[in-house]
């Protein structure tokens, strides 16, 4: 398929349907119906564009009192860009000429000559809500299913339908810059008082609310605005310039310039505000042909669209199962009540347990917080959000366990302690129960060693913060059954997770992977080099937290215990380094104030009692080379993970590395990196690593597959 | 109609008792009853979806509740299919509340019913007068401020106090405190005499508080942070001294009746769930209580307000095909210890048998657990149901007494 020529493309998926005569003889409201054949999000894509155009043309020659764009999908209106256009080896201008074709569907809308307004029913996402954004009005449905927004910029792309050029036009600069930078996918309520829609009303209501404001509904100019102070900003040059260079600067502090997205939607809405908007058009179409065809949109692009298929793929080779509806968890720490909380307001009723009322009662206040928030920042409804509290119950002892489908024990890391609770948990659960045991490295086999059915014991690596971190690492022992796994897996799914199946073992994958690279980084202390060096080193690569910072982040003990499993796991003697040293002498990281750094309130400085401890200057700078041979050493280990059958595919393995690791999603997760290394750093990964295990050991041979110079997306 | 089916108690729990205007002030009765409920599901081990229906007893009812049942389903996010009724005999709700899932379990309508009742008289629901009340919906139906205005014409200075909910008796315009004076006179009842009953209630109480058969009906109630899990009434340093030297309350020339020797006003809410006994077996359930009969009755509230126990009791007996005798254990709702001995003395003047007390209230009873009215009959039935389980006993009684002279009697028998 090629989008060269978008005339020749055969039109599918819209449709004008003149409206009929009222009963007064005036002309009836028309309406532009987009219902794309065999998918359900109407998603655009090049005949849709073709199609919109025609119904466009057609209106315009219809001449009806009004005109109301509808979606036919139930609970759906546009969601966007189809992304399999993008993700087909298309030239940076073969692309553009799809952005451009909807600039000119978006002026034949803002040219007609009666009042338009878009029903929104469900998602409008993307060049949906900019379709909606050459409307003159905006209604939409009060729904859960409707979201709203132009979230381009996080697959590395910007809004190029003309949303740089509509949105900031419509609700001003500062808001229009929020919305597009940070990504905002607004509830219709939010949507209404951030000014994208001009009503919300009740599902049923939404056709008729849209046919009667097309009927009596004016056509509308665009101010920039709703305040003097936003108009001020938007067309006022001075005023502007500041507003764009602070929205820079904030970008290039928050991706420290990984990402280019950002920068081009900003110089597109900057062009558009002083050049005009047919400029703005074309900074936009140029933009998005370029941005599309670059490394860090590939990649973005290929990450999203591993984790829509990932929803099939955990499954794969499993049977159906259904998600749980009754949960119960042991143990109401952090962990355990930010999985209460993530499960309840997924759906589920959850019991939570620990020893006493007052940790229960901690951890259901901590449930409490968690859902307010979420109530608060509009991620849920506040009503939703009540519901979600009272949906977790607390209790000291083993009540309603027998009524939970699957029970989660999230007690501390430490084995016999993990063990004892897994004998409660079968006196305790009826047999069918699934229990997962959330555990970062200890491995499963052990854990459930000594269980009375140790076919539905498998382990569910929950990543910290629950709420906010996307993965689910399901960990897979031998005794476990296919059933067990796939209740665990769908769980994980209903909670709205990613979910990846690994093997059992020693730190599985993503603890096994990260502490081999902490390690590593732990080693160039005793060579030297200065804490903050290090850190700062592979902040400035793309990682979210330098290795040290995260070793004090999840606290000495915690990395000690991983790194002696990880040692274990990958046949190395665990060796005298950093972390033992600092835990041996009582350090305890950031939660007591003193690990790597010294934490004072919200400031850290570097620890010189390490330097003491290791009879180190810590004075040395590090390298230009210290980041990008971290990295391949977290790569090497990953691949050694598939290559060993821990993993299940390199699909698994970049989607565990981005999201549960903070692997730099521009490179698209660890074996993306390692197809694309020689491209980014001028030599195989192969010869980079022999040359790294030439210098320091062994340990840096390269992985079989690496060595066989294996593909792993080819 | 064939053979009736039973209905059984599968268990029950209920909030700590707490005084009320104390630490439960500020939860409303919905939160209470809220509380009782999801746990009662919980330690039953019951799914929510497999539950009929919710009926629920509450007599100091908030405005803003019309169905208060109702919202236990909806705050609790249970499936919205569970149909719910609150009902009301003033203190003796929630034995409505029970008798009737128990009949709807008997005539096949419903398999499980959650039935209780819960009362915050921290939060009783305060009024306008008629007038005012009548004016502001005046007021709210106008349409122009002028009008809005008039509404209001003839509203006088004393409209505008608030009105609290009736504490007298409609029909007599007696106190409940007063009307149980008269019982105390017409039976003969002397002040030593409650006062001892009400000892006794508090040594008891604290007996089973102690030995933990009180603490295994009661679910905590955690709020802000803290934890309530005690009933806050019962007084361990009780003395016949310090009774006798409380002034009577309602009258100070004659009267008998003392804050030490009646029931003090409570927060608390108490929920069980029933089932019919053939899903019971079914489950595998044991210790099953199954309600063998029940009667209510009711008498002239200017006679002897509080004493349609002693007429209800015979007939629940007789339904069960039981005398007095065969009841092992028996739970009387306490409003007033002159109340309580006024029961014995009708029913064994009226030829109903002669009680013996070593079995009634073995863990108290009302006046030092406390009396949060809607609670108090679902608060019984499980003591009672959870004491005959442990002392295993086939025959228990439970009756409760009510304001405008109702009162309820049900039988309950331990299945083996």
């Amino acid at each position: 398929m090629t989008i060269a020529e978008p005339t020749a493309i055969a039109p599918a998926g819209a449709r004008f349907e003149p409206g009929q005569a009222g009963p007064d003889g005036q002309d009836g409201i028309g309406r532009i119906v987009i219902d794309r054949p065999n998918d359900s999000a109407n998603a655009i894509d090049p005949p849709l564009l073709a199609a919109l155009s025609e119904a466009v043309s057609a209106a315009r020659d219809a001449r009806p009192a009004g005109l109301i764009i509808v979606s036919a999908k139930p609970g759906q209106f546009v969601a966007g860009a189809d992304l399999a256009m993008l993700t087909q080896k298309l030239s940076a201008s073969e692309i553009s000429v799809a952005s451009r074709a909807m600039h000119a569907i978006v002026r034949a809308i803002g040219a007609l000559p009666f009042t338009t307004v878009a029903a929104i029913n469900g998602n409008a996402l993307g060049g949906g809500f900019e379709l909606a954004l050459a409307c003159d009005w905006r209604i939409a449905a009060d729904s859960p299913s409707v979201r709203i927004g132009l979230p381009e910029v996080q697959l590395g792309l910007l809004p190029a339908g003309g949303g740089t050029q509509l949105l900031p036009r419509l609700v001003g600069l500062p808001r229009a810059l929020d919305l597009i930078l940070n990504a905002r996918r607004l509830s219709a309520r939010r949507a209404l008082r951030a000014g994208l829609v001009d009503e919300v009303v009740h599902p049923a209501s939404l056709e008729r609310a849209a046919f009667d404001r097309a009927r009596a509904g004016r056509k509308r100019g665009l101010e920039g605005g709703r305040t003097a102070m936003d108009r001020a900003t938007t067309w006022l040059a001075p005023a502007r310039a500041i507003a764009l260079r602070t929205a820079r600067d904030r970008v290039t502090k928050e991706t420290r310039g990984h990402y280019p997205a950002p920068y081009r939607a900003i110089e597109a809405i900057a062009t558009g505000l002083a050049h005009g908007i047919e400029a703005g058009f074309e900074a936009e179409a140029d933009a998005f042909g370029e941005l599309a065809t670059g490394p860090v949109a590939r990649n973005l692009i290929g990450l999203f669209v591993l984790g829509l298929r990932q929803r099939r793929g955990a499954l794969s080779g499993l049977p159906k199962s259904k998600a749980p509806e009754s949960i119960a968890v042991v143990g109401a720490g952090l962990m355990g009540s930010g999985i209460a909380q993530s499960a309840s307001l997924a759906g589920m009723s959850v019991r939570l347990r620990d020893i006493d009322e007052a940790a229960v009662t901690r951890g259901l206040g901590t449930v409490r917080t968690l859902t307010e928030d979420a109530g608060r920042k509009g991620a849920v409804d506040r009503r939703e959000a009540k519901r979600a509290i009272a949906r977790v119950t607390g209790t000291a002892d083993w009540s309603g366990f027998a009524r939970a489908d699957l029970v989660i024990e999230a007690v501390f890391e430490e084995l016999t302690l993990k063990q004892r609770v897994i004998a409660d948990l079968e006196a305790a659960v009826r047999d069918e129960t699934v229990i997962a045991t959330n555990t970062s490295a200890l491995p499963i086999a052990d854990i459930a060693r000594g269980a009375r059915r140790p076919e539905r014991v498998v382990g569910m690596h929950f990543f910290s913060p629950v709420h906010r971190m996307q993965l689910i690492e399901v960990v897979r022992p031998t005794a476990a059954s296919d059933e067990a796994i796939a209740r665990a897996v769908s769980m994980g799914q209903a909670m709205g997770k990613t979910v990846i199946v690994v093997r059992d073992g020693p730190g599985f994958y993503t603890t096994r992977v990260i502490g081999v690279m902490l390690g590593e980084a732990a080693r160039m202390l005793d060579k030297g080099l200065a804490i903050e060096e290090i850190d700062n080193a592979m902040t400035r690569f793309g990682w979210p937290i330098g290795p040290l910072a995260l070793i004090d982040e999840v606290g000495l003990a915690v990395a000690r215990h991983a790194g002696e499993t990880v040692a274990t796991a990958v046949g190395a003697t665990p060796e005298r380094n950093a972390v033992q040293l600092l835990a041996d002498a009582g350090l305890v990281g950031k939660r007591g104030g003193e690990g790597f750094y010294k934490y004072e309130g919200k400031k850290r400085v570097p620890n010189p009692r390490v330097y003491e401890l290791l009879g180190s200057s810590g004075r040395r700078p590090a390298s230009a080379e210290l980041a990008p041979l971290l990295t391949a050493v977290f790569v090497n280990e990953a691949v050694r993970c598939l290559d060993e059958g821990v993993l299940r595919s390199a699909t698994e393995g970049d989607l565990g590395a981005v999201l549960g690791l903070g692997f730099p999603p521009f490179l698209g997760g660890p074996f993306r990196y390692a197809d694309d290394y020689a491209d980014v750093a001028g030599s195989s990964l192969a010869d980079r690593l022999r040359g790294y295990a030439d210098i320091a050991g062994p340990r840096f041979a390269p992985a079989a597959s690496i060595a066989a110079g294996k593909v792993f997306y080819p | 109609m064939g053979r009736m089916r039973q209905a059984v108690i599968a268990g029950g729990w209920r909030t700590p008792f707490v005084k009320a205007g104390t630490d439960l002030a500020s939860a409303d009765v919905l939160e209470l009853a809220t509380v009782a409920t999801a746990e009662t599901l919980a330690r039953t081990e019951t799914t929510a979806s497999t539950v009929d229906e919710i009926i629920y007893g509450n007599v100091s009812r908030p405005v803003a509740y019309h169905n208060l049942a109702r919202e236990i389903v909806l705050a609790l996010d249970l499936p919205t299919s569970i149909y719910a009724s609150s009902v009301g005999m003033a203190c003796a709700s929630a034995c409505v509340a029970i008798t009737d899932a128990s009949d709807h379990i008997a005539v096949g309508t419903a398999d499980a019913v959650l039935a209780g009742g819960a009362e915050s008289l921290s939060n009783v629901p305060i009024t306008f007068s008629p007038s005012l009340a009548r004016a502001l919906v005046r007021a709210s139906q106008s349409k122009t401020l002028p009008q809005k205005v008039s509404s209001f014409a003839g509203i006088k200075l004393s409209d505008l106090a608030p009105v609290a909910p009736g504490i007298r008796e409609t029909s007599t315009g007696l106190t409940m405190g007063e009307s149980a004076e008269r019982m105390a006179a017409i039976n003969g009842i002397s002040r030593e005499e409650q006062d001892r009953w009400a000892l006794r209630s508090h040594t008891l109480a604290a007996q089973g508080t102690d030995d933990g058969r009180l603490g295994k009906e009661i679910v905590p109630v955690r709020r802000k942070g803290r934890v309530l899990s005690d009933d806050t009434h019962i007084r361990r340093d009780s003395t016949l001294e310090r009774l006798g030297s409380l002034r009577p309350v309602f009258d100070r020339a004659h009267g008998t009746i003392t804050a030490g020797n009646a029931s003090p006003l409570t927060d608390g809410a108490a929920t069980v769930l029933l089932l019919s006994e053939e899903r019971a077996r079914a489950e595998g359930r044991t210790g099953l209580v199954a309600i063998r009969a029940y009667a209510y009755a009711a008498v002239d509230p200017a006679d002897q307000l509080l004493i349609a126990p002693a007429y209800a009791i015979p007939v629940a007996l007789k339904r069960a095909g039981i005398a007095l005798s065969d009841v092992d254990l028996i739970e009387m709702h306490e409003a007033f210890a002159a109340q309580v001995l006024s029961t014995f003395r009708v029913l064994e003047k009226n030829g109903a048998g002669e009680i013996d007390e070593d079995r009634v209230n073995v863990m108290g009873g009302s006046i030092a657990l406390g009396h949060p009215f809607g609670a108090t009959g679902a608060r019984i039935l499980m003591t009672l149901a959870n004491e005959m389980r442990r002392r295993d006993v086939q025959f228990g009684l439970a009756s409760v007494c009510a304001a405008g002279g109702n009162g309820a009697a049900i039988v309950l028998e331990l299945l083996r």
